[in-house]
């Protein structure tokens, strides 16, 4: 390789990485008034990666998520997903394009069963108008029962999904976005609030999910030791700039990280 | 699990009737519901082909279609989507004003004029739903309520609606006709959401109900939907108003907009069980049937009758009755498929052993 070539080359690799991004934020800024949410963020999620999300209380993590959701909108910057620029479309849009969410308080339709909450999670067909007026087909069906299988919680297909634990709850959820095979999933705190033996297997689902359906995720985690044993990277947020990106041993090193940690910056 | 039953067993109601035989009615209806409503259909066929004579009883029964059909479609709105709209009688007084008025004014068919009424119902709800479906709760409440009282003095103030003397309409189909035609309506309706409960479309309007954040975050446009059952349930209201114009020879603005049936309506589908199809009709035909009682043996005291059955209802059955005995037949059920086990991991497996 010679060296006038080398700059040329450079950028156009990190044009083809970007191009293949899954997710990628370009200057992404969020202001409440007069506090800055969210200052002028980058991050990029590249297909079959998990990328972890970390940063004090308060340092504009959910936030964050919100403006690539589409639940808020960022005053400045693009959101890109799949290489499209997604910034000014409506929530419900950005999520047919692509991208699942579980949220932090854990949100599944409580008066419905749990079969109807994975059908409806189930993406075929999208919303065209004979497919909304069919009854589910038995390949979904069916899927709904493996699902519900391999999450443990098999015989719960007809009951109530408000009468299930918090934990099992978390499960219907993850199970729906296993159901709806979002090209990148975000998860807002997985690990928050549920015990240390569903962690284990929350992981474990998670790592399959990840490993044998090539699902991508960007995850919110408060709990270090999940997250360091799952992320391929972590971008590390405070007071909404973007203060470290690297995979978690370089992470767990960094100076700038640990001050933000301990509020010595 | 009998013997773990019969443990649990404290009060008479589970003696006489335990949970498990209403679930197995459930299922029994769940598995058969076409047919069941087959039988509805033929068994509510019957009656004036058996002798019942145009009358008194005959209207009666007529009025128990018409209100089943106005509970039925609020529900659809206020029980399957989760927005109580105050607003529905404006749906029926501006059928039973098209259709007065095309049939008196314009001497158009009767039939014809049914169309017109509920299309234009339909068209009204899609302009009005634009604005309303917006709020949500008590917002939606009070708007859609604002949109009935604006409708109400609007035919007060118009000509073509006869002002506040409203329309006499004289040569009308006999008492026969009018009651197969709301059967017919009623059957049709029941039907529909029937069918439309178990395709994704009626999931996502019970999503829309339970989470419509999380309902837009798993991508649907929610607007979209809600419209769709609004419109949906302003086409029967209008067509049951556009009836209802000539079964009852006159139309107002009291008795188009009638604010006591509006209350009466949701009342109906909250006693029977919102969210489900059998609920608001077993609630209106229940209801009524009482209304009519008190209204002839305790003259003036329907309307004190209705306040107290919304109140108990509310506090004491929010489910209605449908809901009530479907909480009542599944309250083991979590326990039964294994739930407890799923918690602990396995660690329980005789809970799961007689599975």
């Amino acid at each position: 390789m010679s060296e006038t070539t080398e700059p040329d080359a450079r950028t156009a690799a990190a044009a083809t990485d970007s191009d293949r991004a899954v997710l990628r934020t370009d200057g992404v800024t969020k202001r409440f008034g007069g506090l800055t949410a969210v200052d002028d963020v980058d991050v990029e999620v590249q297909k079959g990666e998990i990328v972890g999300l970390i940063g004090p209380n308060g340092a504009g993590k959910s936030t964050l998520f919100n403006c690539i959701t589409g639940t808020l909108s960022a005053d400045e910057g693009r959101v890109y997903l799949q290489g499209q620029d997604v910034t000014d479309w409506p929530e419900y849009k950005i999520a047919r394009a692509g991208l699942g969410r579980m949220f932090q308080e854990t949100r599944i339709f409580g008066d419905m069963t749990v079969r109807k909450n994975l059908l409806l999670a189930a993406q075929e067909g999208g919303a065209n108008v004979g497919s909304l007026l069919r009854r589910p087909d038995d390949t979904l069906i069916e899927r709904t029962e493996e699902l519900l299988d391999y999450v443990d919680l098999g015989g719960l297909a007809e009951t109530r999904a408000g009468r299930l634990s918090f934990g099992q709850q978390k499960l219907i959820e993850f199970a729906m976005e296993l159901m709806a095979e979002p090209d990148l999933l975000l998860m807002d705190e997985p690990a928050g609030g549920i015990n240390p033996s569903m962690l284990e297997n929350l992981i474990e689902y998670i790592r399959t999910a990840n490993e044998d359906e090539e699902a991508t995720i960007f995850l919110i985690e408060h709990n270090m030791d999940f997250v360091m044993e799952i992320a391929d990277r972590i971008y590390v947020l405070a007071h909404g700039e973007r203060i470290a990106e690297g995979t978690p041993e370089e992470i767990q090193n960094d100076q700038r990280v640990l001050n933000a940690y301990l509020g010595r910056e | 699990m009998s013997t773990s039953e019969s443990e649990d067993s404290t009060g008479l109601l589970r003696t006489v009737l335990p949970p498990n035989q209403v679930d197995r009615v459930f299922d029994f209806c769940g598995e058969n519901g076409w047919k069941l409503l087959a039988l509805g259909a033929v068994v509510g066929a019957l009656p004036p082909l058996l002798g019942l004579e145009q009358g008194y009883y005959m209207t009666v029964v007529s009025e128990m279609y018409l209100f089943a059909i106005l509970a039925l479609s609020w529900d659809l709105v206020g029980g399957q989507t989760g927005y109580p709209s105050f607003g529905n009688m404006a749906f029926f007084g501006l059928g039973a004003y098209v259709t007065a008025i095309l049939v008196k004014d314009f001497a158009v068919a009767f039939p014809v004029a049914l169309i017109a009424a509920g299309l234009l119902a339909l068209l009204f709800a899609a302009l009005i739903g634009a604005v309303v479906l917006r709020l949500r709760g008590h917002y939606f409440a009070i708007a859609t309520l604002g949109v009935l009282l604006a409708a109400q003095q609007i035919s007060r103030n118009l000509d073509i609606t006869g002002g506040a003397s409203g329309k006499i309409l004289l040569q009308v189909p006999s008492g026969t006709v009018f009651y197969y035609l709301f059967f017919g309506v009623l059957i049709a309706e029941m039907a529909l959401i029937y069918y439309l409960s178990n395709t994704r479309f009626g999931f996502i309007l019970n999503a829309i109900r339970d989470d419509e954040e999380k309902a837009t975050a798993m991508g649907f446009n929610t607007t979209y939907y809600k419209t769709a059952a609004w419109m949906l349930a302003a086409l029967f209201t209008g067509v049951a108003g556009g009836t209802y114009s000539l079964f009852n020879t006159f139309i107002d603005p009291q008795t188009a907009y009638n604010g006591a049936w509006n209350v009466e309506l949701i009342a109906m589908a909250l006693l029977g069980g919102s969210g489900t199809v059998a609920g608001p009709v077993i609630g209106a035909f229940g209801l009524h049937t009482l209304i009519e009682f008190v209204e002839t043996a305790f003259v003036g005291w329907q309307l004190v009758l209705l306040g107290g059955a919304v109140i108990v209802t509310v506090i004491g059955f929010p489910e209605g009755v449908v809901g009530t005995l479907r909480e009542y037949a599944s309250e083991m059920a979590y326990y039964e498929r294994g739930g407890m086990a799923a918690v602990d991991s396995g660690e329980d497996t005789e809970v799961t052993a007689d599975e």
